[in-house]
């Protein structure tokens, strides 16, 4: 049985404010002075079949963009890859599909590539009937040109929760990947702690290293993870013994992870589960650490930076707000730019926004790349940087689900 | 009869039968079938994945039994959205024992999707919404909303 996200029509969706190529105004601040620049949206054929959801992009060393994306068909799901050659996309290749795969919008495969490897998971219910489900995972070897088996990444055998999966290729055919891990959860005494888990593993899928990097976190949020100059760092979003449900971040250097510490005291305290976990991207010792809270029921989107490789962070900047429902990405540009996605609601629409800082953190413009759905099955937009261009994807839940991706082109900062 | 006053009584008739069609259509657009539609409904947002939303369900299903007696109805949202009939699978695994609305009649309530779960609105019979309790709940924290809402009558209160 496949438990999935609806995919039919529901009203007043992606309305797709951009052509193939459309040029469109965007409005720019600095300080008290403003000017406009324009932003080229260019909507690429997608690789993906009607059915498909769930994408993500992703790119490697060299800069070679990778999409992935599930496809659906009756009880059947399938998780495949498209590269893109100049303009157009590769044959799709099937990494995995299966009968019993658990679909969320929010909990979803994920891509790591890079010239020596590529590693990609999926969700597979581990009991028949309930929320229980492992991930699985495959690896590619580019030295043996092949595929690994599906391998489950956890080695605990506890059916539980198991899922928000980040991965991050970390050099010598070798994958950082991080999850939420409930193997914790299932006590005698009712439901006990998420924990946050990561792993590195080779390029055939073999375990080289795991930690338990945090006993007790928030259960439903994705999990984020980017190569700084001195090494990974991974975003989660905490919960406090007090039920604070910050984000924090834990960073591996010298061998060792760091005691997990907040970006920012956000004081958000909530008994549940915000679904809007952070994002994270880094360039050398630069990091973006992005996140939504929503503290006396006031959403926003925040920005963080830090320029010493996440050990020290700005103060928030404010991205969005009030009328944000979050589902952010972070990116950022060879220029060093940031960029920053989430979803905006106005009345009756729902805006897919980009907006571009400085490394410095001053609002350079805000693009709304189209109009989207509020829907849960619209999931969360995806951002790559390729050069001082965005690439974006999401889910088209307008006619049926279908997988987009547009190329932003910033002609100006 | 003079065709003045035949235009006039046609005119007249035209417009009545607009007016008997226009109520009737609005009679129709507005009547809500929703579970608990016209009552004070206790709206909670839940998910399968959702711990919490897990944890509290029991206590919901009790309060929707004792809460019916006061003219409260308790109705269930499925956050994901999910087609009808895998949400009913669902609520039945999660042993939900009180309503859980449609995707249209989630749509007619007219709330803002949750930022966490489980939510819970409590809204008068109106559709108003009064309250909005984030996070998981308890019995004495949803009875003291209703209190301070009239809803129920305050106890401690001589």
């Amino acid at each position: 049985m496949i438990r999935n996200i609806s995919l039919k029509t529901c009203s007043g969706l992606l309305d797709l404010a951009v052509g193939f190529s459309t040029r469109v105004l965007v409005v720019a601040s600095f300080g008290s002075f403003s000017a406009a620049y324009s932003a080229e949206i260019e909507l690429l054929p997608s690789p993906a079949s009607e059915r498909s959801s769930l994408s993500r992009i992703v790119s490697d060393e060299s800069g070679n963009l990778y999409l992935s994306w599930v496809m659906q068909d009756g009880g059947f799901a399938g998780l495949f890859y498209s590269t893109l050659n100049g303009t157009s996309w590769s044959e799709p290749q099937m990494i995995s599909g299966g009968d019993d795969w658990f679909i969320n919008w929010a909990d979803f495969p994920v891509m790591s590539v890079s010239s020596k490897s590529k590693a990609a998971n999926w969700l597979r219910m581990s009991a028949e009937g309930t929320y229980d489900y492992d991930i699985d995972a495959r690896f590619y070897d580019a030295e043996s040109d092949s595929w690994s088996d599906a391998i489950t990444l956890h080695k605990d055998g506890v059916s539980a929760e198991h899922g928000f999966v980040a991965m991050l290729s970390v050099g010598e055919g070798n994958t950082l990947i991080s999850w939420l891990d409930g193997r914790n959860t299932k006590t005698d005494a009712g439901y006990g702690q998420m924990t946050l888990r990561a792993g590195v593993f080779n390029a055939r899928g073999e375990t080289l290293s795991e930690w338990e990097l945090d006993s007790r976190v928030c259960d439903c949020c994705q999990t984020s993870a980017a190569m700084s100059a001195a090494g990974p760092v991974i975003v989660y979003r905490d919960r406090s013994a007090e039920e604070i449900r910050d984000i924090y971040i834990t960073r591996y250097t010298d061998g060792i992870w760091t005691s997990p510490v907040a970006i920012h005291d956000d004081q958000w305290e909530i008994a549940g589960c915000p679904v809007n976990g952070p994002s994270v991207a880094a360039k050398g010792n630069f990091v973006a650490v992005g996140w939504f809270s929503a503290k006396d029921d006031s959403p926003k989107v925040r920005l963080a930076l830090s320029s010493d490789n996440g050990e020290h962070f700005s103060a928030p900047i404010l991205v969005a707000g009030p009328d944000t429902i979050g589902r952010i990405d972070t990116a950022i540009l060879a220029n060093g730019q940031v960029a920053v996605s989430w979803l905006d609601t106005t009345g009756e629409e729902t805006q897919l926004m980009v907006s571009r800082f400085s490394p410095r953190g001053a609002l350079i413009d805000s693009t709304v790349v189209g109009r989207t759905s509020a829907s849960r099955r619209s999931g969360f937009p995806i951002i790559e940087a390729a050069g001082d261009d965005l690439f974006i994807t999401w889910t088209d839940t307008n006619d049926g689900s279908a997988v987009r991706i547009a190329r932003i082109h910033f002609a100006s900062q | 009869m003079s065709e003045l006053k035949l235009d006039f009584l046609s005119r007249i008739s035209i417009k009545l039968l607009i007016a008997v069609v226009s109520v009737f259509s609005l009679s129709t657009i507005n009547a809500d079938e929703a579970p608990g539609a016209g009552k004070w409904r206790l709206v909670n947002y839940w998910s399968e994945w959702c711990a919490p939303c897990r944890i509290e369900i029991p206590m919901l299903n009790t309060l929707s039994e004792q809460l019916a007696a006061h003219g409260v109805a308790v109705v269930g949202v499925n956050f994901d959205e999910d087609p009808r009939e895998l949400t009913l699978e669902i609520a039945v695994e999660l042993e939900i024992k009180f309503p859980v609305l449609k995707n249209d009649e989630v749509s007619r309530l007219g709330l803002r999707p949750p930022d966490v779960l489980p939510t819970t609105y409590l809204l008068s019979p109106d559709g108003e919404q009064v309250a909005k309790l984030i996070g998981m709940q308890t019995d004495a924290k949803i009875r003291k909303q209703l209190v301070l809402n009239g809803v129920l009558p305050d106890v401690d209160k001589k």
